[in-house]
């Protein structure tokens, strides 16, 4: 699962690469693929240091290329980077322990599921905004954009807190 | 069961802030769409039961073991309906190593599915070694929240102290009169030829010595050396003991007498234990394989236990100590108390030897190599060696074991001396 992690990693920092092959965008993402390595190997925080640097990897490249949005590209880097975070925790947690039978099996199906489920959602979700972006012509719009990415987050953190169940048996 | 969300979701709502910050910061909608199954995933949470409802059964390969033996233990769990990911751990005591196999396991099981887990341990050190609470977590697939329980499942697994090969013990200078290995000094039924004398009425036609009859025209008789047993008290220091698990002293006094107790008993002696902790435990001596069994249960137990109680030695009964016993006690010689009782049970005349496992190489293996430190145990062996002059001035026999060495190599140069103060 480790192995896996890696190559999740490796294709994480080495997509902004082929949008915008530029100096600054290799030494960022070497950078994240270091931390991304070591967060495979050593704590999950690590690897979220390095999924940080991947995406500030991913701005800069998006900022040098300029250009029209590729948002299948980014539903795709999006399914590796949830995909990442999963199998590099489970990896951890398989680490020296015995493994019941069809726990690999069953995990990877789980896998594929969820990143078919989760890119199909996001592509509809960002097909929609595209949609309602081209129709409605919002004044402030960058403002609006901020406003709606506070509104999410403080969403989940809400769903999170109410999610979290008490005690029970 | 505690159902509680992992670091994972906070990593994840990390991420997706992140993304969501970058976005807006750049003017990209690609980095907000980049996050977007990310947070999609969170809607799974709470989706996977956190109830339980399996079932843990455990067995072990042997209950009862020696030191450096090995167990192999199965845990058989058995669900009562799906569990996506069961995550079961079970925490090993000191005494134990484990050799084959993972002490942790993750299992997918579906309704009704049963599923062996085995693992392999060494048992390192003697005692009472409790495999108890399995914890055992529940995950849910995508491992943003999983519950967490413990399950008792108590069994107990008894690691006897591993005896030391022997084959030559010190000899008792006084037997018992009960039948046993050693050839006594008094004549009587036995295999060994003694002596000679003239027949007398009664005398069984079978031991008349024919060639000296012939020679000397009268009838003589042999008599032989009664062959009897001997009474051994194995006294042991628990006050104190140096070292690391599982070679302190303790460990190795413990290993020796193990063997000592073994070897006696095959020789059909009594063999008693004394442990001495400041107060006394002992085991009454007695021999047969009973006996065995109950001085490896009084040294499973056997531990240093502090106490402001000093017992004299006096007050041990004569069925525990008896006077004709050999007494052979085994202690590193570091706590005062101990050698107050040696020099206590030699005043009373008891045929006293001290096995004295030296705990210099224990500590020097347990501490780290340095000039000071060799400065210090060739210091310590010094007051040692000391020590054990001032007791052998009172006509105790002390025996200086270097555990690294076979305890049979130790015992032999005693065996000698001994011998030779028995023909004296």
């Amino acid at each position: 699962m480790r192995r896996l992690a890696a190559v999740l990693a490796l294709i994480l920092v080495s997509a902004p690469l082929l949008i915008a092959p530029s100096t600054s965008v290799l030494g960022l993402g070497a950078a994240a693929l270091i931390l991304c390595a070591l967060g495979i190997l050593v704590a999950t925080p690590v690897l979220v240091g390095g999924i940080v640097l991947a995406l500030g990897e991913y701005a800069l490249a998006l900022r040098l290329a300029g250009g029209a949005p590729r948002l299948g590209g980014a539903v795709l880097l999006g399914v590796v980077l949830a995909l990442l975070l999963e199998t590099a925790e489970f990896g951890r947690r398989a680490h020296h322990a015995a493994i019941g039978p069809g726990v690999f099996l069953a995990q990877i199906r789980s896998w594929a599921v969820h990143g078919a489920l989760t890119g199909a959602g996001a592509l509809v979700a960002s097909a929609l905004a595209s949609g309602i972006g081209a129709s409605l012509r919002l004044p402030w719009a960058p403002a609006v954009a901020a406003a709606g990415g506070a509104v999410a987050l403080v969403a989940v953190a809400l769903a999170l807190a109410a999610a979290r169940p008490p005690s029970s048996d | 069961m505690t159902t509680r969300l992992t670091p994972l979701a906070l990593s994840v709502v990390t991420v997706g802030a992140w993304g969501l910050v970058l976005g807006v910061l750049s003017g990209r909608a690609e980095l907000v769409v980049a996050v977007l199954p990310l947070l999609l995933g969170l809607l799974r949470i709470g989706r996977g039961g956190s109830s339980r409802d399996w079932t843990l059964t455990r067995a072990i390969s042997a209950a009862r073991v020696f030191e450096g033996e090995r167990v192999t233990v199965t845990v058989t769990v058995s669900a009562g309906r799906r569990a996506p990911l069961l995550e079961l751990f079970e925490p090993l005591s000191p005494a134990l190593r484990l050799v084959g196999g993972h002490n942790r396991g993750l299992f997918s099981l579906t309704r009704g599915q049963r599923v062996e887990w085995r693992y392999e341990v060494e048992c390192v050190r003697r005692g009472r070694v409790s495999l108890g609470t399995v914890h055992a977590r529940l995950w849910d697939r995508a491992g943003l929240q999983a519950g967490e329980t413990s399950i008792p499942v108590p069994w107990q697994l008894r690691v006897y102290p591993r005896p030391l090969p022997l084959r030559r013990l010190p000899g008792p200078r006084r037997m018992q009169a009960f039948v046993g290995n050693y050839v006594a000094p008094r004549v009587g039924e036995g295999l060994e030829p003694g002596d000679i004398r003239a027949f007398v009425p009664g005398d069984r036609v079978r031991h008349v010595n024919w060639r000296a009859s012939l020679r000397f025209r009268r009838l003589f008789v042999t008599q032989y050396h009664q062959e009897r047993n001997a009474d051994v008290v194995l006294m042991l220091d628990t006050l104190t003991e140096a070292g690391a698990p599982p070679d302190t002293t303790l460990d190795v006094s413990i290993r020796a007498a193990a063997a000592l107790a073994t070897a006696y008993l095959a020789r059909k002696d009594r063999v008693g234990l004394i442990e001495y902790c400041g107060p006394f435990r002992w085991v009454r001596p007695s021999s047969g394989r009973a006996q065995h069994e109950r001085i490896f249960e009084a040294l499973l137990r056997a531990d240093v236990m502090f106490s402001w109680v000093t017992q004299e030695v006096g007050l041990v009964p004569r069925r525990i100590l008896p006077p004709q016993a050999l007494v052979i006690a085994i202690s590193p010689l570091l706590d005062p108390r101990f050698e107050k009782a040696l020099v206590d049970l030699a005043a009373r005349g008891f045929d006293l030897t001290v096995l004295s496992p030296s705990p210099i190489p224990l500590v020097g293996r347990a501490i780290r190599a340095s000039a000071s430190a060799d400065v210090a145990c060739r210091l310590w062996a010094l007051e040692r060696r000391t020590r054990a002059d001032a007791l052998h001035r009172l006509g105790i026999t002390i025996v200086d074991w270097d555990p690294a060495e076979p305890l049979e190599a130790a015992l032999g140069g005693l065996t000698r001396s001994r011998r030779r103060d028995v023909a004296r």
